[in-house]
């Protein structure tokens, strides 16, 4: 079977699990929809694995295979040529392999954490039609069928974010997450004009190869806005700030969701998208500098918000924007295969954490605060296994995957020079700040003397919630449908869960060791076809720095954990005084840095105001007032108004319409004669 | 066949409906059901024959006051072929909905119902001017009659909908009329040939410069008025709220789409100096009913009325797409007023169906939790909702791709511009669809599912909103002929003003 017939299938089947799951919602029992739905996506990555294996056969220098499905194309000369068509080369498969992989995991664990919802069938469509849009984006062959994919994959996540569609913190959530989504791909829209103007086509490999013949000489503006365009859709769809507001709230969605959606894939696709860019971003370096410094920035901020979070998805929703901010930053520099080599490792310890999370979740019957967390060492001891290994991961400490990958980042950043020596700096900051925020969320969730909830279950009974509440607002549910269900699951308790948590376990803590400094470059040899053309692919850092990083990185990994150990664990209570000393500080990481409320300021209260005008003043006024006022009085001079539609008023209008009609039609003759 | 067969026989069977329509309350509306699916049969038939190398089709000429030069003249070609189709679906759509309630004095409802197809057939078939102008003032009366007898709320209500309904149209179609006249008679002045409103002929022979601009301002005035566009829709908000139901998606649907017609079939191959004269006018009217458009949507509760701004919005993109003057954004015009059609009858549709789940009531206000036992529907509401805020993936989203890449091409600023009604679209739709599915459960809400009748009407347009999504080319492979000779009018005339500047001195 050739390649991209593999990658056609890979495409069908999660597409025919989301039909089947949501046209049956009424015969498929639990187990169909649960099964279904995973037996499609490990089929899909069934059939990633075959193109893996298909594509590997092609020489390096041919492994960029295009098929398409139909031409759209119709105004031939104006130069839109739309295809149905996908790009089979070593990234898209790279992505596939990842997102195929890590989802079919999460599809196995939400048949066992989801089994107690009312909206089970609907669950497995939209996670499903989930996982077939995110793969349109990573295999779409040009702009359209990216545009298409990053637009399906926002309306997936809004439905999943929805998902519990009774709450109203859920609702807003949704359409905060959909309508920033949307101004992303108003951004990608408009960088596809800008670049569609000179390059004429929509192909990648068009484009890449226009560029390259210089389609862009002499219209380097054209070029920079396009890509700094292409950057709104990326840092919307990747929570970069200023973008970045809706991925907390996003935490509003289930946590699988959380764990698939939020953290593992889609939230990584603008760091797909930079990369497949990258002949655009290296012709227009503002742009890419753009995007490593919002990176860098993002990374920080985030990691100071994470620090302050109470509620345990919150924590690791911060620490997937950090982490995504070091992979922008990555592409951003250049160094696509180290920001790629995180997106996966990332992609295992933060799905991993999720499913940790929920298991915790699942136990505190729903409720999702540290502050009532405590103790959960002994009455969850495979979650906390898990729980720490994810951590140590994205602590990056070795040898667990997060420390090369994200050591290779800083180590390529900091090859760079000039002023990259400052992201390179912050870039270590970041990491320190992520090993203290990670720990103290571990020690709180797990050290310290066990809460009620972790009592009762090491005496063997799972906590229930006698009224199930929104954690958010503590709003009793309605308990008819559109909220989590009565019953809760913990990994102690379901084989699915357990499994999945386990594989990621493992590739949280082997991965790796694909790309070890100075031992075996796997993900690099295998990229490589892609970046064959980019002026950083051979531009690799010293054995000095690299050595230097592995050493300073080891560290500040420990000693950040240490901070963690001393505040949380050795002098409990000692945070309330750190939050004393650095009040100012304090306040503004807990506040979120007012994004929020700056955005509201900026943008959401004018165009309220803007709509209330419109509806209450200008409406009423100018348009009823100015323009209507006149017809009514017209109106009350003819007649009583029962009178004008039964008798007079059509009358009145054929005749006048006639009467003009005919003294203008007369007018003219006459002049004309 | 001929095109007379079609325009004329929905109103033949309406009249018929009318006349027997005594013996029984049944007989009027299964009449007018199988008139309007024998409609759709036929223009499927056009559609089927049609030559898509392009061309006027099926013409029909016959001279009809020859004294003044007005001739019964019909033809199709790409600009009006899949409107006609879109028209006589909606008018099926619209005549099943009808068909799921009783009316009062069924005999009627249904005569004007017909009424107004054949009168909206007429003006997308006309090829004479002041035949075009002719069935563009009839289309009014039928959807006076239904709004003002059939209407929702206190008769002094719908008395003062169908009045600005009448006065804002009357203004428009006298200047209209004026304009229309002045056209031809000018035309045989400044030529020295015989009188004609033929459109093929006018568009051979232009107008001075200084003559289309005054003629153009009426026939814009007209058009805009009945889209409508800001600042003159000052009679949508009380037409909408009385309108019936199954009349209003109709007139939605179709009649607004006359008007954005009007500019492609008459505005720019008859006065092309004074199209590009007045496009930056008209390109801010659109980008202006697109903001504000979006802005009273996303702010009202009444649910019509959400629909009712938005397809200001929508008329606005439409509007901006035509005035790009170049081949992508009449193509996204025209595709998108297919799509616009498409998506407005179900959702006005979709309206009533809440509010008879809401306890009668069409605020948003009052509803909420409505997807709990009716899946379907809220799954069918989600997916009409999408295609109108133009999800990548719809054809809606082609059609605003085109329009925006025209303008883009043409004045990147109001693109630009317009980029901002996009994400405006997203918070009003899904406002409202949250607000009516989702949330608590309302106070006299009961929710269910919908029934066979409502699939009726709401899934065969369902469906073809998905397959014009994975097959827009349906519309545009028909259009692009047409579309091109339109905007090449325009560019030769351009240059035509250029050469005549210049020899000028």
């Amino acid at each position: 079977m050739i390649t991209t017939t593999w990658a056609w299938l890979v495409l069908l089947f999660p597409l025919l699990g989301a039909t089947v799951n949501g046209l049956g919602y009424k015969r498929l029992g639990r187990g169909g929809a649960g099964a279904i739905g995973t037996a499609a996506i490990g089929l899909a990555f069934a059939c990633a694995v075959g193109a893996l294996i298909s594509l590997q056969g092609h020489d390096a220098e041919h492994r960029a295979l295009v098929s398409s499905l139909w031409d759209y194309a119709v105004t031939g000369d104006s130069g839109v040529d739309a295809k149905l068509s996908i790009l089979v080369d070593p990234l898209s498969v790279y992505m596939m392999l990842v997102v195929t992989g890590v989802s079919t995991l999460i599809h196995l664990y939400s048949v066992s954490y989801m089994s107690g919802d009312h909206g089970y069938s609907r669950y497995f469509a939209y996670l499903n039609f989930f996982v077939f849009s995110m793969l349109v984006l990573v295999l779409g062959g040009n702009f359209l069928m990216l545009i298409v994919g990053w637009a399906f994959v926002g309306a997936a996540s809004y439905l999943l974010i929805s998902f519990w569609y009774r709450r109203g913190t859920a609702t807003r959530a949704g359409i905060k997450a959909f309508v920033i989504n949307v101004v992303g791909d108003v951004g990608l829209v408009l960088g596809t004009f800008f670049i569609l103007r000179h390059s004429g086509t929509l192909d990648f490999l068009g484009t890449f190869r226009a560029v390259e013949g210089g389609a862009f000489a002499g219209h380097q503006g054209s070029l920079t806005a396009g890509c700094l365009l292409l950057l709104v859709g990326a840092f919307a769809k990747s929570a970069q700030i200023p973008l970045h507001t809706w991925l907390p709230d996003a935490m509003e969605g289930p946590t699988p969701v959380s764990s698939l959606i939020h953290a593992a894939t889609m939230v990584t696709a603008g760091v797909y998208l930079i990369a497949r860019m990258y002949p655009l971003f290296e012709q227009a370096p503002a742009a890419a500098d753009t995007a490593a410094i919002v990176g860098c920035v993002t990374l920080l901020i985030a990691g100071t918000i994470a620090l302050t979070m109470t509620d345990i998805k919150r924590v690791i929703a911060y620490s997937t924007m950090s982490q995504i901010g070091y992979m922008i930053m990555a592409v951003g520099a250049g160094g696509y295969v180290a920001g790629l080599f995180h997106l996966m490792t990332h992609a295992f310890f933060k799905a991993l954490l999720f499913m940790a999370a929920g298991s915790i979740i699942g136990a505190m019957a729903g409720g999702q605060s540290l502050e009532k967390m405590s103790g959960f060492r002994r009455a969850m001891p495979f979650t906390f296994g898990c729980f720490v290994v994810g951590g140590l991961a994205l602590s990056g400490v070795p040898p667990f995957s997060g420390f090369f990958s994200k050591d290779e980042i800083l180590a390529f950043v900091g090859s760079r020079g000039g002023w990259f020596d400052a992201l390179y700096v912050l870039g270590y900051v970041g990491a320190f700040l992520t090993a203290v925020y990670t720990f103290r969320m571990i020690f709180r969730a797990f050290l310290g003397e066990p809460c009620a909830e972790a009592r009762e279950l090491e005496h063997g009974h799972l906590a229930h919630a006698e009224v199930p509440t929104n954690p958010a607002n503590g709003e009793v549910e309605d308990t008819d449908v559109g909220f989590p269900g009565p019953e809760h699951t913990i990994a102690e308790r379901a084989l699915p869960m357990k499994v999945a948590m386990s594989l990621l376990a493992f590739g949280a803590t082997f991965a790796g060791l694909l790309q070890i400094p100075f031992v075996d470059s796997v993900i690099t040899r295998f990229l490589e076809p892609t970046f064959a053309e980019s002026k950083y692919i051979h531009a690799d850092p010293s054995d000095g720095l690299i050595t230097f990083g592995l050493i300073v990185g080891t560290v500040i990994a420990l000693s950040g954990i240490a901070l963690a150990y001393r505040i949380w664990v050795l002098k409990p209570g000692s945070a309330a005084a750190w939050r004393e000393r650095f009040k100012p500080a304090y306040t503004l990481f807990v506040n979120k840095w007012w994004f929020d409320e700056l955005i509201d300021l900026l943008v959401v209260r004018p165009f309220a105001a803007f709509g209330n005008f419109s509806r209450r003043t200008f409406e009423r006024v100018v348009v009823e007032g100015t323009l209507v006022d006149g017809t009514t009085s017209i109106v009350r001079a003819g007649s009583s108004a029962v009178r004008a539609i039964q008798t007079g008023f059509l009358r009145y209008y054929a005749a006048l319409l006639l009467l003009g009609g005919a003294a203008v039609v007369l007018y003219f003759l006459i002049a004309a004669s | 066949m001929t095109l007379s067969i079609l325009i004329w026989l929905p109103l033949v069977v309406a009249v018929l409906g009318a006349i027997w329509g005594g013996a029984s309350p049944k007989v009027a509306p299964r009449l007018a059901l199988l008139g309007s699916f024998a409609t759709l049969a036929i223009a499927i038939w056009f559609v089927v024959r049609y030559d898509t190398g392009g061309g006027m089709q099926f013409v029909t000429d016959r001279s009809w006051i020859s004294t003044l030069g007005i001739s019964y003249s019909l033809g199709l070609d790409g600009l009006n072929l899949v409107l006609v189709l879109l028209a006589t679906v909606l008018f099926a759509g619209a005549t099943i909905a009808a068909n799921l309630r009783e009316w009062e004095r069924p005999g009627q409802f249904f005569l004007w119902l017909g009424a107004g197809e054949t009168a909206v057939l007429g003006a997308f078939c006309a090829q004479d001017l002041i035949l075009f102008v002719a069935f563009f003032d009839l289309m009014l009366i039928p959807f006076y009659f239904l709004t003002g007898i059939w209407g929702a709320g206190e008769r002094t209500e719908r008395v003062r909908a169908t009045t600005k309904l009448v006065i804002y149209t009357l203004v428009g179609s006298l200047l209209m009329l004026v304009a229309a006249v002045a056209t031809g008679v000018l035309t045989a002045e400044q030529h020295n040939t015989d009188l004609t409103f033929s459109l093929a002929a006018l568009a051979r022979l232009p107008l001075s410069t200084g003559s289309q601009e005054w003629i153009f301002l009426c026939f814009a005035a007209a058009f805009l008025v009945k889209m409508p566009a800001f600042p003159v829709h000052g009679w949508l908000p009380d037409g909408y709220r009385t309108m019936p139901l199954p009349a209003l998606a109709a007139f939605s649907g179709v009649v607004s789409k006359v008007a954005a017609y009007g500019f492609l079939r008459i505005v720019l191959p008859v006065f092309p100096d004074a199209s590009v004269h007045f496009q930056e006018l008209l390109l801010l009217i659109a980008v202006a009913s697109i903001l504000y458009g979006s802005a009273m949507a996303f702010s009202t509760t009444n649910a019509r009325l959400v629909i009712g701004f938005s397809s200001v919005a929508q008329m606005g993109f439409i509007t901006l797409g035509i005035f790009a003057l170049n081949e992508d954004g009449v193509q996204g015009a025209l595709l998108q007023m297919v799509n616009h059609g498409l998506v407005t009858l179900p959702l006005f549709f979709i309206v009533g169906l809440l509010a008879a789940r809401a306890g009668g009531s069409e605020d948003l206000r009052d509803m909420g939790g409505i997807a709990f036992r009716a899946p379907v529907l809220a799954s069918l509401f989600l997916i009409v909702g999408l295609a109108t805020l133009a999800m990548p993936g719809s054809a809606n989203f082609v059609g605003e791709f085109l329009i925006l890449l025209g303008v883009f091409r043409a004045k990147v600023v109001f693109a630009f511009v317009a980029a901002v009604g996009v994400a405006m679209a997203s918070v009003y739709v899904l406002r409202a669809f949250i607000r009516a599915m989702h949330n608590r459960v309302g106070p006299s809400v009961e929710s269910r599912e919908v029934t066979f009748g409502d699939l009726a009407v709401l899934a065969p347009i369902v469906l073809v909103i998905l397959a014009l999504a994975l097959y827009p080319q349906f519309g545009l492979k028909r259009s692009e002929p047409a579309a091109k000779a339109s905007v090449a009018a325009l560019s030769t005339s351009s240059s035509a003003v250029a050469s005549t500047a210049e020899a000028k001195p």
